[in-house]
């Protein structure tokens, strides 16, 4: 099921002012992996995240996406982002806008796509994360995790090849994780290339195909999740595991 | 308030539509027929009734021409000072400077008198002297409601946008500008208002708007009580009737029905 780099990120540093974030960190996503990355918070995982999709730039070493630098070239820039879906923590949904007008703005206006057809595509995405009803509400009327599904379709709506998820279930009150998982654990079956940064083990543990560990603006450590969970490489690692599965 | 006279099941736009409808034609209707109202009223007013409703008119006029100036350039300058270029942000903050910082009847004077002497050519007439200094007036205080509005929109709103790969000009159009102007529309409608107010002291280089015609009216005829509460009386009609009209735009974008 894995197939070639998709993502190659190769030595790359940034800082927030003098604090360091990210140190010499070099990794690679593979077309059809899902790799989770886990680490205490303010280890750089989010900001490796952001850094892809050029949220937050980088200073120095080179991401590249299917071959393409990640850079500055606004064009080169928007049609990488095109390819790279992103969900937030914060769900980040447009708050003026309906749940299907959120998924179908980004087709209509860099795509084109007449709104008949925007909407025909929204509606199947709605019914693959359970939400087809919730078509004409907005944002506010929904749960955060009803929300936080939208944003998932919202991001699929552009077909991308990869999709970066940056703590999805943390800002969720605890029955409503699950939905959210749910429809990231069928996402990942259907065989999406998935980035994610969580604190959700048993996610991890059934989902990954590996679990990346970022300590300190780098990843100290790589394994399976069988072998990372069972066997867990050092103190700091069982440490950190204990802490989140008590 | 007339919101809530609509049908119950009629959709929030619906009724928005509607208010504003009515409010823009009441409107119409009232400046129409300002000179047979006044024609009503005691003496002296009556047999004056249509130099106050010119002068109403006149008012009416200067305070939207000058609003539509002042919007343009508030929202012009907004932009400018959340530029990320240096250039731009000087220019507004200098503007914003010397506009807050001054009189506005000092402006009106300057423009009226002054400029002519500084641009050769530049005479303009009382009326559009005065549109333009109600207008730059009106644009230094919009731009700083828009300018509260822009940054009221939450960053990952933008955040979002981008990654989806939204070019900045749509990022811009349809996801920040709806959720700012919102936020923008109440100061907005406030500054409005004052401008109505204000537009009065036009009457200092011999605009002939309501305040005008109601002081020379009172110093002909010795009778200040009469005169200056009709005066005062159309301001409150129009104003009243200007923030029927804005009410409804509020209620057009309150979509989580938190106004009532």
């Amino acid at each position: 099921m894995k197939g070639p780099p998709y993502i190659v990120v190769d030595r790359v540093c940034k800082s927030f002012g003098a604090h360091p974030v990210l140190c010499d960190v070099s990794t690679q996503f593979c077309t059809g992996e899902v790799s989770v990355i886990i680490g205490a918070s303010g280890s750089g995982k989010s900001t490796l995240l952001r850094a892809i999709n050029r949220l937050e730039p980088h200073d120095s070493g080179s991401i590249t996406i299917g071959g393409v630098p990640v850079g500055p070239h606004e064009a080169t820039l928007q049609r990488q982002r095109i390819d790279v879906g992103m969900v937030f923590q914060q769900f980040n949904l447009f708050g003026h806008m309906t749940v299907l007008d959120n998924l179908t703005l980004a087709p209509r206006r860099i795509h084109g796509t007449a709104r008949s057809q925007a909407n025909a595509q929204a509606m199947a995405l709605l019914q693959r994360v359970g939400l087809q009803e919730h078509a004409a509400k907005y944002p506010w009327q929904l749960s955060g995790g009803q929300q936080q599904r939208v944003a998932i379709a919202r991001a699929l709506a552009m077909q991308p090849k990869v999709m970066l998820f940056d703590e999805p279930t943390s800002a969720l009150d605890p029955e409503m994780v699950q939905e959210v998982l749910d429809v990231m654990r069928e996402l990942a079956h259907a065989g999406m290339t998935m980035v994610v940064v969580t604190h959700e083990m048993g996610f991890a543990r059934e989902v990954a195909d590996r679990v990346l560990f970022f300590d300190q603006g780098r990843i100290t450590h790589e394994a399976a999740p069988a072998e990372f969970f069972d066997q867990p490489a050092n103190a700091r690692i069982r440490a950190f595991i204990g802490r989140l599965s008590q | 308030m007339p919101i809530t006279l609509w049908p119950a099941h009629w959709t929030r736009l619906q009724r928005s539509n509607a208010t504003l409808v009515s409010a823009l034609l009441l409107l119409v209707l009232v400046m129409a027929t300002l000179g047979w109202l006044f024609s009503w009223l005691p003496e002296p007013i009556a047999s004056s009734a249509q130099t106050f409703a010119e002068g109403a008119r006149t008012t009416l006029w200067l305070t939207l021409v000058s609003g539509a100036v002042g919007l343009v350039l508030g929202t012009a300058t907004a932009l400018a000072r959340t530029a990320r270029w240096t250039l731009p942000r000087w220019i507004a903050r200098f503007y914003l400077w010397v506009i807050r910082g001054t009189p506005l009847l000092v402006q009106i004077l300057f423009v009226y008198f002054a400029l002519p002497m500084l641009v050769p050519g530049l005479r303009l007439p009382e009326f559009w002297a005065a549109v333009l200094a109600l207008g730059l007036n009106a644009g230094a205080y919009n731009s700083e409601a828009i300018r509260a509005g822009l940054l009221a929109v939450p960053q990952g709103q933008t955040e979002a946008a981008r990654a989806l790969g939204l070019s900045r000009r749509h990022v811009f159009l349809d996801v920040v500008m709806p959720q700012a102007f919102k936020m923008a529309l109440p100061p907005l409608v406030s500054n409005f208002v004052a401008l109505l107010k204000d537009s009065s002291l036009a009457y200092a280089i011999g605009v002939v708007e309501l305040t005008n015609v109601g002081n020379r009216l009172q110093s002909e005829t010795f009778q200040p009580i009469a005169t200056l509460s009709t005066v005062a009386l159309t301001y409150l009609v129009l104003t009243t009737l200007v923030t029927q009209a804005t009410q409804a735009i509020e209620y057009r974008f309150d979509i989580e029905g938190r106004a009532q």
